[in-house]
């Protein structure tokens, strides 16, 4: 195994404008929740795999060691957040379990919480089960990596394990571009009008209530499609008039089964879902570290809810021309502008605007990010999961992953917002509504 | 117009704006293995009917068209003709 040279980690580096919005949501996280900001992968392998040799592997990451020694600087007015490397010495944290059902993932690793005072800001487990087959899970908090930032992780673990050499450039955020202020101003208010009309209440969310309770968990519930139905679902969504790829065909999907819910409980208007954008160019390879996810915001009225075909045309549209305008370009420039605000102001601002109330529910994709992903550890991939941080209120979120060319989504929900009968309920309209015959 | 014009037209596009530097196109290069996704895609779109002042129709809006730099050209030729 490879060792790394330490004086080529950085000293420091300045959080983007997307981990900035990441820190208050770790904040609302904890104001809010039992459950942190903290994301999770899941590799599911057919037989058990040696912990000593991933154990030693993760050892030698210069990326896992750096992530296990930093601290967070929120800095005093007008700074920049910033991660100081710190150079404990710490490693990484990796336990094996074992676990009497199958797939299952113990309780205590999902309950373990990363928080920006944690000493590590990364761990794994490695879970095995009673047939031979085990799972390798890795969690994380969210303001450090997003999911494109993970994918290269993987690819950096398994370059790693076959003596490749290392890039150190491509895992940390080179300085950012210098935009001129009155640049800046124009672009915040532009963003600041455009957010909030698309915002604008009323909004129809699932969550009943602000607070979590106390004793309120992250659950998950997996949907697998096989290759024929993740066929099926790429032809419908084609037929719903679905042309960029499926993702405008599954949100309308997922409006649908949420606004039945809403009707289901008397609650309706418009939805308003945020869809995360990956603002890296297409096919770089970094950085790793640091989140580069802007969003594009739709809107869908209760008049465009009468079947997927009309909310997938009346959608499109929003796609276009949030992208001819620059809504995602013109958004990271707003939250790399919202990095000076102190975080108690930036907090006090995101709680005010959305009164409460992110979204009526939230939807994510890692498109073909794992598609590829056949091995990790030079051992066959069985299947892959990704837990999300569950953000509340909503406190329900639609993760789409495509792996081996098979579609799952796993919805992470609070059971404060969705009861067992709302998820029997979705999980059946979901399942319904994406294979239907169009 | 040539068809090689607006090959090099988009492939310049494509290139400065939505690429990392490292990515480097050929005319038959397959733009989805080379990272180029839905939204990408509609980058691209707009950029053809901004500098060539056509309209891409609904129906031609297929998978097909948007494989590469050659099927992309090829459209838009029709499209002028």
């Amino acid at each position: 195994m490879q060792s790394f040279n330490k004086a080529l980690l950085p000293e420091h580096v300045i959080l983007s404008g997307a981990d900035c919005f990441h820190l208050v949501l770790d904040k609302h996280a904890q104001k809010h929740g039992a459950g942190g900001n903290v994301m999770r992968k899941v590799f599911y392998f057919d037989k058990s795999l040696s912990f000593e040799k991933i154990d030693t592997l993760l050892k030698s990451s210069p990326v896992i060691y750096w992530l296990c020694n930093i601290h967070l600087c929120e800095g005093i007015l007008f700074q920049k957040p910033r991660w100081e490397y710190t150079d404990k010495g710490n490693e990484i944290i990796f336990n094996q379990h074992k676990a009497a059902i199958e797939n299952e993932i113990p309780a205590a690793i999902l309950a373990r919480d990363i928080t920006t005072r944690s000493e590590r800001f990364i761990e794994a487990d490695l879970v095995n089960y009673p047939s031979g087959a085990c799972a390798f899970v890795i969690s994380w908090n969210h303001i450090l990596l997003d999911a494109k930032g993970t994918t290269l992780l993987f690819e950096h673990l398994n370059q790693l394990s076959e003596n490749k050499p290392q890039d150190f450039d491509l895992f940390f955020p080179g300085p950012g571009k210098k935009t001129n202020i009155v640049t800046y101003i124009r672009n915040m208010y532009k963003v600041k009008y455009f957010v909030q009309h698309s915002a604008r209440p009323p909004v129809f969310s699932v969550a009943e209530k602000k607070m979590k309770s106390e004793e309120g968990i992250t659950a998950v519930k997996v949907i697998s499609f096989n290759g024929e139905e993740t066929k099926k679902i790429n032809e419908n969504a084609f037929k719903a008039g679905s042309r960029f790829g499926p993702t405008l065909y599954l949100i309308a999907c997922c409006s649908h089964v949420i606004n039945q819910l809403g009707k289901q409980k008397n609650k309706s208007g418009d939805l308003w879902i945020p869809v995360p954008y990956d603002g890296r160019l297409k096919g770089a390879t970094g950085p790793l570290i640091s989140n580069c996810v802007s969003f594009l915001f739709y809107r869908i009225p209760q008049t465009e809810l009468n079947s997927v075909a009309q909310t997938v045309k009346y959608l499109s549209p929003q796609m276009v021309s949030q992208i001819k305008e620059g809504i995602p370009q013109r958004y990271t420039m707003f939250l790399n502008m919202m990095r000076h605000v102190p975080l108690w102001l930036y907090y006090f601002l995101v709680s005010k605007t959305g009164k409460g109330v992110f979204a009526s529910f939230l939807y994510t994709s890692t498109g073909d990010n794992f598609n590829d992903l056949r091995s990790l550890f030079g051992e066959p991939i069985r299947d892959i999961n990704m837990i999300p941080a569950l953000t509340f209120p909503p406190g329900l979120t639609f993760v789409f992953l495509k792996h081996d060319d098979q579609l799952s989504v796993n919805i992470a929900y609070s059971p404060d917002t969705i009861n067992s009968n709302d998820l029997t309920f979705i999980e059946q309209k979901l399942k319904e509504t994406v294979l239907s015959n169009y | 117009m040539e068809k090689q014009v607006i090959i090099e037209d988009i492939k310049k596009y494509i290139e400065k704006n939505i690429l990392a530097a490292s990515v480097k196109i050929e005319a038959d290069t397959d733009l989805k293995n080379a990272g180029i996704d839905s939204f990408s895609t509609v980058e691209i779109i707009l950029f053809i009917e901004r500098k060539y002042g056509v309209a891409i129709p609904d129906h031609k809006l297929v998978p097909e068209n948007f494989k590469t730099l050659q099927s992309l050209a090829a459209t838009v030729q029709e499209l002028m003709s």
